[in-house]
């Protein structure tokens, strides 16, 4: 790398900062990183307070996008990133595990009366064997080739629930009904909604703040199971079947099943949040599942730094959070969020926060998303090693 | 005979790689498959690992006919296999790769670790280096080391001199005799047809995704056709047609 080129010197010093901190991260006890945990799950309690709401987004409840869109694109962004970020699996239709998680809401909630909390744990069901029933006949395919079916897939799902009059067509479904709620909660004495001015369990339409913290809860329960397979003999296999498929293969891992496992995984979570969603804003159509979204959540992961959880999350934060802090400039925000995005890549191509793994692959020119699938040269790679392969 | 590869036929799409090819490997043997680019001597090798599906024929293994068995239980079953070029994972430590090695095994591998470093020193110089940032040679050497952490009864090796100095050849074709007066069958494939006729017991010479000949590799050494077409005879360069 040419260390003159001043980009390049604050690329490789931002690097090294960012190095600094994991190790120091690596070596800590494990009772302080506990603290660290707590503290940043109080952190995200007290969020949707107006104090920073005003400096967050002066044009819109503060609250409200931090339920949607910045705590759903967080929540979907975890999901895809066990697809994308772990497994190596580039998805361009995770959408449709979203919708079919807010359908299954949506039907089941209105037709059948069930109770928010059963639907989330059907709706998970459903959601993880649609994973399957996509994986079973794509996961042969690789890189490209499977983010071509996946993209078909996120629009069959769409428009089939467009042209299924059964299921409200264009019109979707209205009527959803809320969580079921638990009003003026007392514990140890403290009335909630007298002390804080906020009622946690009260699931209604004016106040977003209970599904905020309802999220939160979903997203730590995710976040840790998330950690848990990523640190296991799974996490291993997917390591492996990124980096190098077929050498997996032949160091004895069933490759094909540890990739349906990663399609059930990531759209069992895309399928949790498209449940909660949908119990919140009370009406859906076809048209809340465009591709758009899929894209914008693959690029929240991607310039997060793929398979590095606080990095995603960062990453499907700024994305989210971006064109609502500027919607005062109205059409301009878009070309401010775009400008970060590209200012992005240029100081950071392998993400915010990326993991140091993935930094080694993006090095070598291969494993998985390090290239989205394609096996191309990276930034320092050499043409023959990518002939090679 | 403990690997045995009976007439078969391989496809990429409609185009035949190989059209009707065995292969015999005894207990104890290094066997090589040399032969130009295209032959298909790593289709022959993918397709014993299972990384390739076949059109017909049949692949025998330790008595059992494995044809249709999937390539991570051909592991356990005792076929390992360091892939073509540099299959190793590039982000993973060096020790992490040659733990991967073991995936399929459980219990304790400390026994193995300590001989893949004792074959391979430089690996243990850089055991918490991560493999893709070492030279060509490292990475070999890494991929053959990772292939014995499954214990194999056959090691199956892709070109491991692809793109390596000649001193490096070297030291890997001598590291390779050692593995196999440890008791590993290595069925080799290599374009350096020299160095792999010197190695092993018995040879096939794969030509367009047949067998053309086979016999003991000394042998093959003195064959004036295979001098000329892979040995750099002087006959080939001027009769270029004919073997191509």
């Amino acid at each position: 790398m040419n260390e003159k080129n001043p980009l390049a010197r604050f690329r490789n010093q931002l690097g090294h900062s960012g190095d600094v901190i994991r190790d120091r991260w690596a070596h800590t006890p494990g009772w302080q990183r506990w603290i660290v945990y707590i503290a940043l799950i109080i952190g995200a309690l007290l969020l949707p307070s107006e104090s920073i709401g005003s400096f967050m987004s002066p044009d819109t409840d503060w609250a409200s996008i931090l339920f949607f869109p910045i705590g759903t694109y967080v929540l979907l962004a975890i999901g895809l990133n066990v697809v994308v970020g772990q497994a190596g699996l580039l998805d361009l239709g995770f959408v449709a595990f979203y919708a079919v998680g807010g359908y299954a809401m949506a039907l089941l909630g209105t037709r059948l009366g069930w109770n928010f909390w059963i639907i989330l744990i059907v709706g998970i069901g459903i959601c993880a064997l649609s994973g399957i029933t996509l994986g079973a006949p794509t996961l042969r395919l690789r890189g490209d080739y499977l983010a071509i079916v996946t993209l078909g897939f996120g629009e069959i799902i769409r428009i089939t629930a467009r042209n299924t009059d059964e299921i409200g067509g264009p019109n979707g479904i209205r009527g959803i009904p809320h969580p079921p709620s638990y009003e003026e909660l007392n514990l140890f004495g403290i009335n909630f909604a007298d002390t804080f001015g906020v009622d946690p369990l009260k699931y209604g339409v004016l106040d977003p703040r209970p599904y905020y913290y309802l999220l939160v809860a979903l997203a730590v329960v995710v976040i840790i199971l998330v950690k848990r397979w990523e640190k296991s003999r799974v996490g291993r296999a997917w390591a492996a079947i990124r980096e190098d498929e077929d050498a997996a293969e032949v160091m004895g891992v069933p490759t094909f099943r540890f990739k349906m496992l990663a399609f059930a995984i990531g759209a069992s979570i895309g399928g949790a949040m498209g449940v909660l969603w949908a119990a919140k804003s009370i009406s859906i159509n076809p048209n809340d599942f465009q591709f758009l979204l899929s894209a914008t959540i693959l690029a929240a992961v991607v310039m997060g730094g793929a398979g590095n959880l606080p990095g995603v999350m960062l990453g499907a934060f700024i994305v989210a959070w971006l064109p609502e802090r500027f919607r005062g400039l109205q059409e301009y925000r878009m070309l401010i969020f775009g400008a970060v995005l590209v200012a992005l890549m240029i100081f950071r191509p392998e993400g915010l926060l990326p993991s140091r793994q993935r930094k080694a692959e993006l090095k070598e020119g291969t494993g998985g998303m390090g290239t989205l699938g394609a096996e191309v040269p990276g930034p320092e790679s050499r043409g023959e090693e990518v002939a090679s392969k | 005979m403990l690997l045995e590869v009976k007439d078969i036929h391989v496809h990429y799409g409609k185009i035949a790689a190989l059209k009707g090819i065995s292969v015999e490997v005894n207990e104890g043997e290094i066997v090589t498959l040399i032969g130009a680019n295209g032959a298909g001597k790593t289709t022959t090798l993918k397709t014993i690992s299972g990384l390739r599906g076949l059109t017909s024929g049949k692949i025998f293994f330790d008595g059992k006919d494995i044809s249709k068995m999937p390539g991570h239980k051909r592991v356990v079953a005792g076929l390992g296999q360091a892939p073509e070029g540099r299959g190793i994972f590039p982000g993973m430590t060096v020790h992490d790769n040659l733990l991967m090695g073991a995936y399929a095994r459980s219990g304790n591998f400390d026994k193995e670790l300590a001989e893949a470093y004792e074959l391979f020193p430089r690996l243990a110089e850089r055991r918490n280096q991560a493999a893709g940032t070492m030279s060509g040679g490292e990475q070999q050497m890494l991929a053959i080391g990772r292939a014995l952490m499954a214990k194999p009864k056959v090691l199956l090796l892709d070109e491991p001199s692809m793109g390596l100095a000649p001193l490096l050849v070297q030291q890997i074709f001598s590291i390779i005799e050692e593995i196999n007066r440890r008791g590993t069958t290595v069925l080799l494939v290599e374009q350096n047809a020299q160095q792999a006729l010197k190695l092993a017991h018995r040879a096939y010479v794969l030509e367009t995704g047949s067998v053309v000949k086979s016999a003991p590799a000394a042998q093959l050494l003195d064959d004036p056709d295979v001098r000329a077409a892979y040995l750099g005879g002087g006959l080939g360069h001027e009769a270029p047609g004919e073997r191509a």
